[in-house]
C-alpha cells in the first residue's frame, strides 16, 4: 500500500467521522434526554446546509455568519419541533417516532418549495487544496480542514457544557432518570427543550460546515441519518462517547473499503459491523441501558 | 417565475397554464385544429434524477408551443393541437407504474416519452398490453420483450464509445485510464461501453470503481481512482450532481490529467467549482445546442440554436444533456405519425421504422440494435464528441457509431456479456 494513499484515506476518514460525529451526538442527545428516535434529524442536516446557502451563496454574506445562522435557525427548529410535535406526545414514544417522519417529509417538502429540486454545488471559500507534511500527493481541501476543526470544537464545547455547567448537569441527570431529576427540582420540560435545540444546531451546524463539499439538496439527509444510525447502535444507543468514537471506527472502515475495494462494498461491510456489534455487545461499545 | 422558487405544483399549473395561452399570446388561432394529441411525459422531475427528466420537460413544452401557435400539427388531413400530460415518476419503480396506468387509462395519451433505466422495468408490462409506444433515452432498456419501445434519440450507452475513439486519435499519449460509476442501471452498461472502447483503442483500464448511488463524499472514490495514476479518468454515465463532485474532487487532490465523461451537465457549476485550466479539454457527449457545428444541412434538428435562445430565456441556466433530447423524439414521432396518417401508436410505430431508417436530430440514421438489444429499436447514426475549450463546450467531431460497430462489435458484445448487460442475460 502506497504511503500517501494510506494517509490521504486517514484525512478523507477523518473529514467524514468529524461531520458524522456531529449529527449522530445530537441525535443521541435527543434520543437520551427525549426518548424520540428523531427521524428528521437527517432533514436538520439538510435544514442548515440550505441555511448556509442562502446567508453565503445566495446574499453573499461570510461563510462563518452562515455556519451562525445555520446553528442558530436549525436550533429554533428543533425547539419549534420540541413544542409543537414532541412534547405533547412526551408519554407517547411510537407518537413522538411517528411525529418525526411526519417533521421528515414536512422539511423536505418546504426545500424543494423553497429552493427546488437540483441540488446546488455550493463552491466553498476554502476549496483550494492544502498539501500536508510537504508532500505533494497528499492534499486536502482546506474547507474540510474546516470542518474537521469546527466538529473537534463544537464536540470539545459540548463536552464541557455537559460536564461544566450546571445546565449541562442537569441535562445528564435527566438523561439518566428524569424523575429523580425532577425531584431535585429540575424542569424536565426547559431540559427537554434544551436538549432538542443543541441536538438539532449540532445537525445544522454539520449540514452549514458540510454544505460546500456535498451536493446541497431537499434529500441529502437520507444517507446521513443512515450513517448515524449506524454509529449510535454500534456505539451504545444514549452514549455520547460511543457516538464519536462509533463515528471514528464507522468512517474509518467505509472510506478504507471505500478506497482499496468499492463502495457499493463500504456500505455492506458498515451495516455487517453494526451487525456484528449488536451480536456481540447487543448495548453497543460503550452503551449501558440509560445513560447519556 | 425563477427555478429558485418554483414548486412542482406551480410548476405543472404554471407550464399548463403557458401551453394553453401561448397560442393566444402569439395571435394565433389554433381553433382550426380538429383536436387535441396528449403526449405523456413520464420522467423524474424530483429527485436525484430529475436533472435528467425536468429539462427534458422544459423543451418538450417549448415544442409544443410552437406547434400549436403554428396552428398545430397536421396529421392524416387533420390538424391537432399537442398537449404535453406529464407525470413525475421521481425515477421510482413504483410511482412509474402509477404513472404509466394514468396516463394512459384515464389522460389517454397516445405515446409516453420516459428516461428509462431503473423505471422501465415496471412500465413494460403496462405498455405491452395497452400496445403503447413509449420512447426511452437508454436502449439498455430495450428486449425482445420490448416490442412497443423505442430509443430514437440516444443510444446510451454506446455513443460514449465516439469520445473514447475521438482521443485515441487525438490523445495518443494517454494510454492507461480509470473508470468510475455508480451502480445502477444507467452506470453498468456505460462501463460495459468504455472497457470495449478503451481496448479496441489500446488505452488499458487500470481499474473499475463502483460506488453507490446514495454516496455524497467522493473523496475516497477519487482517492482510489488516482491511486494508480491514469492518464485519463472516466466519470462514466454519473449524475450530473455526481459529475459536479467527482471534478471538485479531482481538482482537490491534484489530478492533471485527461477527464472524460458521457455527460457534464452545467458545466459553468463545475468550473466555478474548480477553475476554468483545469476543465479545459474534458470531453463530453453533449452539446450546447448554440454550437455552429449544428447549422450544418446535415443536422435534422429544426433550429437549433433558436430552439437554445428560446430555451435558456424561457429557462436560464437549465440547459444540461436532455433539453432537446425529449423534443428531438417528438420530431420523430410527428414524423411517425405523419407518415402512417394516424396518431395510433402501432401506426406509429410502423411509420417510425418505415424503410429501416430515420431522420435523427444529428442526421440521418437507422434503427439497429438486434445484436446488442435482441430488437432493431434503436435509432442510430452519427453521434458528437463534445470538448471544454475556454471554458464553453464545442463540438469537436462528429463520429458514426456504425462505422465503429462495423470494426469492434464482438469487443463491445464480449464486455456487454462480461458485465451481465446483454438483453438475455438482463431477461
Amino acid at each position: 500500500m502506497d504511503l500517501a494513499i494510506f494517509v490521504q484515506t486517514c484525512l478523507n476518514a477523518f473529514y467524514a467521522s468529524s461531520y458524522l460525529a456531529l449529527v449522530a451526538v445530537g441525535l443521541v442527545l435527543i434520543f437520551g434526554v427525549m426518548r424520540v428516535v428523531n427521524f428528521a434529524h437527517g432533514e436538520l442536516y439538510m435544514a442548515g446546509a440550505y441555511a448556509l446557502f442562502w446567508v453565503f451563496h445566495q446574499n453573499q454574506l461570510p461563510f462563518f455568519l452562515g455556519v451562525a445562522v445555520a446553528v442558530l435557525a436549525v436550533g429554533a427548529v428543533g425547539l419549534v419541533m420540541e413544542r409543537t410535535l414532541f412534547r405533547p406526545m412526551r408519554d407517547n414514544p411510537l407518537g413522538g417516532l411517528i411525529c418525526s417522519i411526519g417533521a421528515l417529509l414536512i422539511l423536505q417538502a418546504g426545500a424543494v418549495a423553497l429552493f427546488g429540486v437540483r441540488k446546488k454545488s455550493i463552491p466553498g471559500p476554502y476549496n483550494e487544496s492544502v498539501s500536508l507534511f510537504g508532500v505533494e500527493s497528499l492534499t486536502i481541501s482546506g474547507q474540510r480542514l474546516v470542518v474537521i476543526a469546527f466538529a473537534f470544537l463544537l464536540l470539545a464545547a459540548l463536552w464541557l457544557f455537559l460536564r461544566k455547567s450546571r445546565f449541562g448537569w442537569a441535562l445528564r441527570a435527566v438523561a439518566q432518570d428524569a424523575e429523580a431529576a425532577a425531584l431535585q427540582g429540575i424542569s424536565i420540560t426547559r431540559i427537554r427543550a434544551l436538549a432538542m435545540a443543541l441536538g438539532a444546531a449540532l445537525a445544522g451546524a454539520a449540514g452549514a460546515l458540510t454544505a460546500t463539499i456535498v451536493p446541497t439538496g431537499p434529500f441529502m439527509g437520507h444517507p446521513v441519518i443512515i450513517g448515524a444510525f449506524v454509529v449510535i447502535i454500534v456505539g451504545g444507543v444514549g452514549s455520547l462517547e460511543g457516538a464519536v468514537v462509533a463515528s471514528v471506527i464507522y468512517a474509518f472502515v467505509n472510506t478504507f473499503v471505500t478506497t482499496f475495494w468499492d463502495g457499493v462494498v463500504a456500505d455492506i461491510v458498515g451495516l455487517l459491523l453494526m451487525l456484528g456489534v449488536l451480536v456481540a455487545r447487543p448495548h453497543g461499545l460503550f452503551g449501558r441501558a440509560e445513560r447519556a | 417565475m425563477s427555478f429558485e422558487k418554483l414548486n412542482r405544483r406551480r410548476f405543472l399549473a404554471g407550464s399548463a397554464l403557458a401551453a394553453g395561452a401561448a397560442p393566444v399570446l402569439a395571435g394565433v388561432r389554433p381553433a382550426r385544429a380538429a383536436g387535441t394529441v396528449k403526449i405523456g411525459f413520464l420522467a423524474p422531475l424530483t429527485g436525484d434524477v430529475a436533472a435528467w427528466g425536468l429539462p427534458g420537460l422544459y423543451g418538450c413544452q417549448i415544442w409544443a408551443e410552437q406547434k400549436n401557435a403554428a396552428g398545430g400539427v397536421e396529421i392524416g388531413g387533420e390538424s391537432y393541437n399537442v398537449e404535453i400530460v406529464s407525470y413525475d415518476n421521481e425515477y421510482l419503480p413504483d410511482k412509474a407504474r402509477t404513472g404509466a396506468q394514468k396516463l394512459i387509462n384515464e389522460d389517454g395519451v397516445s405515446f409516453i416519452e420516459m428516461l428509462g433505466g431503473d423505471t422501465m422495468p415496471a412500465v413494460t408490462p403496462i405498455a405491452n398490453r395497452a400496445e403503447m409506444l413509449v420512447s426511452t433515452l437508454l436502449p439498455s432498456d430495450l428486449s425482445p420483450d420490448t416490442p412497443f419501445l423505442v430509443a430514437p434519440a440516444e443510444v446510451h450507452p454506446i455513443y460514449n464509445l465516439t469520445g473514447v475513439w475521438w482521443l485515441a486519435e487525438n490523445m495518443p499519449e494517454a494510454k492507461t485510464a480509470v473508470i468510475c460509476a455508480q451502480d445502477d442501471a444507467l452506470g453498468r452498461p456505460s462501463v460495459a461501453t468504455y472497457l470495449a472502447a478503451f481496448e479496441a483503442h489500446g488505452i488499458e483500464v487500470k481499474d473499475v470503481i463502483f460506488f453507490d448511488i446514495a454516496t455524497t463524499d467522493f473523496a475516497p472514490v477519487m482517492t482510489s481512482m488516482l491511486a494508480s495514476s491514469p492518464d485519463i479518468l472516466c466519470l462514466d454515465t454519473a449524475y450530473a450532481e455526481f459529475v459536479n463532485e467527482l471534478c471538485k474532487q479531482a481538482y482537490v487532490q491534484g489530478y492533471g490529467g485527461q477527464i472524460i465523461s458521457c455527460t457534464a451537465d452545467f458545466y459553468a457549476d463545475i468550473i466555478a467549482n474548480t477553475s476554468q485550466e483545469f476543465m479545459e479539454g474534458v470531453i463530453f457527449q453533449f452539446p450546447d445546442f448554440d454550437d455552429p457545428a449544428l447549422n450544418d444541412p446535415r443536422i435534422n434538428f429544426a433550429d437549433p440554436n433558436g430552439f437554445f435562445q428560446t430555451y435558456n430565456q424561457r429557462y436560464p441556466g437549465q440547459w444540461g444533456a436532455v433539453s432537446w433530447e425529449y423534443a428531438a423524439i417528438l420530431d420523430l414521432w410527428l414524423d411517425g405519425a405523419q407518415k402512417a396518417g394516424s396518431i395510433e401508436p402501432a401506426a406509429v410505430l410502423a411509420g417510425m421504422k418505415e424503410g429501416g431508417v430515420g431522420a435523427h436530430a444529428f442526421g440521418d440514421a437507422r434503427w439497429w440494435g438486434k445484436e446488442l438489444f435482441g430488437i432493431d429499436n434503436a435509432l442510430v447514426g452519427n453521434w458528437p464528441v463534445v470538448q471544454i475549450q475556454n471554458g464553453k463546450a464545442v463540438i469537436v467531431e462528429f463520429k458514426n457509431i456504425p462505422e465503429w460497430w462495423s470494426m469492434y462489435s464482438d469487443v463491445m458484445i464480449e464486455k456487454f456479456e462480461e458485465m451481465g448487460e446483454m438483453w438475455y442475460q438482463r431477461a
